[in-house]
């Protein structure tokens, strides 16, 4: 293996070779709209489409779904429902590791990192995600507990990720990315479906759907999942005590009373148990001492909303949601109730402008159990965020140029007001490509953690607790990002799909952790006095070689160079925060319909190492052999990270937890529709 | 394994640890350019458009309860604009049960069972005469042919800004005991 200067010197030189790259491709591309150069859209891609969705293709064009704009000029990349099945994932985390360009880690049986360019952790907080249009990242770290995302996976329509910001139309927190889950209306999944199987590490899980029509414009399904799953494994092969179980259900009903008019009324409860093991801090010596335990998690969750239509061009949406999240582990309990209002408009306006806005208002409250290790100061808390958007699409040239520019006003309680616009322009010579280019402004506010918390870690030679407390700091600004980014879409040929994107991210107030004392030991507090830049590229190809065969894959590269502010003694962020993201990751993917209804898929992964936390680069195989024996039943194995027994993805931060890693899984699966 | 394993890992270092990463997909393009399209005779994206509306139709419309048994016959009459591509849509689906199947027609007397009647434009200078034929059956006809709704068709479509639109002509449909989702109505012009 290299070493860590090497991979740096190497690395450096990739943008260079990815821009030679990019001017390769654009002289080879071809520029006419020749008749043989017209979209091909698979049926199956197509037939994924609303109605509303497919009036809105540019049949004239190569554009790959009805985007908007705003999306188009944008690093879109779109996991569809036979993307998942496909791929064997059986939770949302595993899926989201084949979308291009994401950086997911699993810490532990039950733990994810998940971000995009760069800045991954356990509790990343630049990432911005919805189910549904329901924001489930948690005020508490401005992060997402991944464990408790989840939904029928078969019943997934799709997932929407959108790297770089969004935070013009989404909001604070769409810093380096958007993931959006969508699943779909009940009218689509009716019958019953059943899903169950077992294994190695999934134990065993069961699905079970059923959809009905209630009358000829209102349709509902309800549905209930189980999943058992295995303790992971220590470094040393030991057990980790990790494993961990989950009841979920839920029901969608989606009703259309009249040709103006839709109403979805949604909603899913769950809980769970997960075993863990912490490492605590103690007053008495030798000030530290490992508990096992065995984590409650629960919560649910109801969203209305109502679609109406003024004319096909002008859409009114108002969505309302409630949302419930309780915890409970010996270090920490949480016990939190989030309430929000959303009403969007989307209109034309003349000929050449469609304008979008929206207002919005969310409630949070959180009650918090404090513990030695981990407290907050005040443990009740109660916050508002108001916000308001709008954008404009311009149609400069038809067919040819266009551009959006909107922005978003938020006020929340820790910074106050906060303005995140942004500017996209979109560029279509020729039917097969597309150039795109954005710069936009996002900023990542305060989360209740670095402003109230106590953190008290578990020393790691006998000290008093207290000596080593991280401080939160009520003073904690946003940190703020000002991102330029470049992308390039061409489909040369019919069968054959490539997306390149650029980006230059330049970040301000960064949190640290500041010491309070000078020497080894000290108490810290969170402050903003880090700034630099990360850059990077994301390259995805799809092919269909022939009917029965498509290839996919991408390589991503990402590198960060940060500075402390002046009158900063931070001792590791820097190294974390350039760290704790790959700088190059590539995975192909394989899906081949072999023939007698049988399927054969395989993703080979490549991620490079980690420098902090240290995590050595792996590579792994994915395989699945799925048969459909009659139209109604499928029948699969997969066998997942089959390259090695075990292997580390990520390491504990903040929380005293272990390093667990990451083991070989096989299992089988049997799906039954009727 | 252990062969896999080693193999792997020596692509990935190849091509990764070194300069060449990205010239994977230079090499790709190059190595796909060579491989003909699978798509080469499909149709244009407008006919790929309107053969998923087409499908989409058997889902949106209700059709009286004597003619609702057996296959869902999706036809073509006249010269076929879809090539393969309205047979791989439906290859497979099944709405309320019953799978769907297409056929072509040349005349419109070679029309027995039909649920969803696409009439190409070939059919133009004998649309009255064809339209006048199927009346009184319980066939939801949809045609790209001028003024079909105003003629007496039922969906007609026609394009506006490079987007696809439809029209809707309520009375016909009617008439044909035929009975059409709002969710299609909402999005549709309805003929007067």
């Amino acid at each position: 293996m290299p070493t860590f200067r090497q991979v740096n010197r190497l690395s450096r030189a990739e943008p260079a070779v990815a821009i030679l790259i990019f001017m390769v491709a654009v002289t080879l591309a071809p520029t006419s709209d020749a008749q043989d150069l017209y979209a091909y859209h698979p049926p199956e891609e197509l037939k994924r489409l609303s109605v509303e969705q497919l009036l809105d293709v540019d049949v004239t064009s190569v554009s790959k779904y009805p985007e908007k704009l705003s999306e188009a000029a944008a690093a879109v990349a779109v996991l569809t429902q036979d993307d998942i099945a496909s791929s064997g994932a059986t939770s949302i985390p595993d899926a989201l590791r084949l979308v291009p360009g994401l950086d997911v880690a699993r810490a532990d049986a039950h733990t994810w990192a998940i971000s995009s360019r760069g800045f991954n952790d356990i509790f990343a907080n630049k990432l911005l995600v919805m189910i549904d249009g329901r924001t489930v990242y948690t005020p508490l770290f401005s992060g997402v507990f991944w464990e408790i995302q989840d939904t029928m996976l078969e019943d997934i329509d799709r997932i929407e990720v959108v790297r770089g910001p969004g935070a013009t139309l989404w909001g604070a927190n769409a810093v380096n990315g958007v993931i959006d889950i969508i699943t779909k209306s009940a009218r689509e999944t009716q019958g019953l479906l059943l899903s169950t199987g077992g294994g190695t590490e999934d134990r065993g899980f069961a699905a079970l759907r059923y959809g009905m029509k209630i009358n000829d414009d209102a349709f509902v399904r309800v549905y209930a999942k189980y999943f058992d799953r295995d303790e992971s494994v220590l470094g040393n092969g030991d057990d980790a005590h990790d494993e961990w179980n989950m009841y979920r259900g839920g029901f969608r009903l989606d009703w259309d009373p009249t040709p103006q008019n839709s109403f979805t009324l949604q909603g899913d409860i769950y809980s769970g148990d997960q075993d863990e093991t912490y490492l605590v801090p103690t007053v008495a010596p030798p000030f530290s001492k490992t508990i096992e335990s065995t984590d409650e998690v629960s919560g649910g969750n109801l969203l209305g909303r109502w679609t109406h239509n003024f004319a096909p061009d002008s859409v009114l949406t108002f969505q309302t949601y409630y949302d419930r999240t309780v915890r409970d582990s010996p270090i920490f309990g949480e016990d939190r109730d989030t309430g929000d209002i959303d009403l969007q408009h989307r209109f034309a306006l003349g000929e050449i402008q469609e304008i979008i806005w929206g207002i919005g208002f969310r409630v949070t409250h959180a009650d918090i159990k404090n513990s030695l290790n981990v407290s907050f100061i005040p443990s009740d808390r109660t916050l508002s965020l108001y916000s308001a958007f709008v954008q404009d699409e311009i149609t400069i040239i038809p067919d040819l140029v266009r551009l959006a520019i909107g922005s978003k006003f938020e006020h929340n309680d820790f910074t106050g007001f906060e303005v995140q616009p942004s500017a996209r322009a979109l560029w279509t010579p020729g039917h097969s490509q597309t150039v795109w280019a954005s710069i936009s402004r996002a900023v990542r506010t305060p989360s209740e953690a670095e402003s109230d918390v106590r953190l008290n870690p578990a020393p790691p030679v006998p000290l008093p607790p207290g000596l080593l407390t991280i401080f939160g700091n009520p003073e904690m600004e946003s940190e703020q990002l000002l991102a330029y980014e470049v992308g390039y879409r061409v489909q040369p040929i019919t069968a054959v799909r490539l997306d390149l994107t650029a980006y230059y991210n330049d970040y301000e107030d960064l949190r640290t952790v500041e010491p309070l004392l000078p020497g080894p030991v000290s108490p810290s507090r969170v402050s903003n006095k880090l700034s630099g830049d990360a850059y990077g590229t994301e390259i995805s190809a799809t092919a269909q070689v022939t009917k029965q065969w498509r290839l996919q894959s991408s390589y991503s590269y990402w590198q960060a160079d940060l500075a402390l502010d002046r009158g900063s003694h931070d001792r590791n962020t820097v190294s974390i925060d350039e760290g704790s993201s790959p700088h190059n990751q590539f995975f192909v993917r394989s899906i081949l319909d072999v023939g007698w209804n049988v399927e054969f898929d395989s993703t080979l992964r490549y991620v490079d190492v980690l420098p902090f936390p240290k995590i050595p680069s792996y590579v792994t195989l994915d395989l699945r052999l799925a048969w459909s024996p009659l139209k109604n039943l499928e029948v699969s194995i997969v066998g997942q990270n089959l390259l090695e027994d075990h292997h580390p993805e990520f390491a504990p931060t903040f929380i005293g937890t272990q390093q667990s890693e990451v083991e070989r899984g096989v299992y089988g699966k049997v799906v039954w529709r009727f | 394994m252990a062969l896999l394993t080693a193999f792997a890992r020596v692509l990935a270092k190849c091509t990764l640890q070194t300069y060449n990463g990205p010239w994977i997909f230079l090499s790709a393009l190059v190595f796909f350019g060579e491989l003909k399209a699978s798509a080469e005779t499909s149709p244009s994206p407008e006919y790929q458009v309107k053969a998923v509306f087409l499908f989409n139709f058997a889902q949106f419309v209700s059709w009286p309860r004597q003619t609702s048994e057996g296959p869902l016959v999706i036809g073509v009459l006249g010269e076929d604009p879809f090539g393969m591509y309205l047979d791989q849509t439906i290859r497979g689906e099944k709405v309320n049960d019953r799978p769907l199947v297409m056929q072509r027609f040349r005349r419109v007397t070679e029309i027995k069972a039909c649920d969803v009647l696409f009439i190409s434009r070939s059919e133009n200078d004998r649309m009255d005469q064809t339209l006048g034929n199927l009346k009184g059956r319980s066939i939801l006809t949809v045609s790209d042919a001028e003024n079909f709704a105003s003629r007496g068709g039922m969906i007609e479509f026609f394009t506006e800004r490079n987007k696809i639109r439809m029209r809707i002509n309520l009375d016909a449909v009617k008439e044909a005991d035929l009975k059409i989702s709002s969710k299609l109505l909402r999005v549709a012009e309805i003929a007067r």
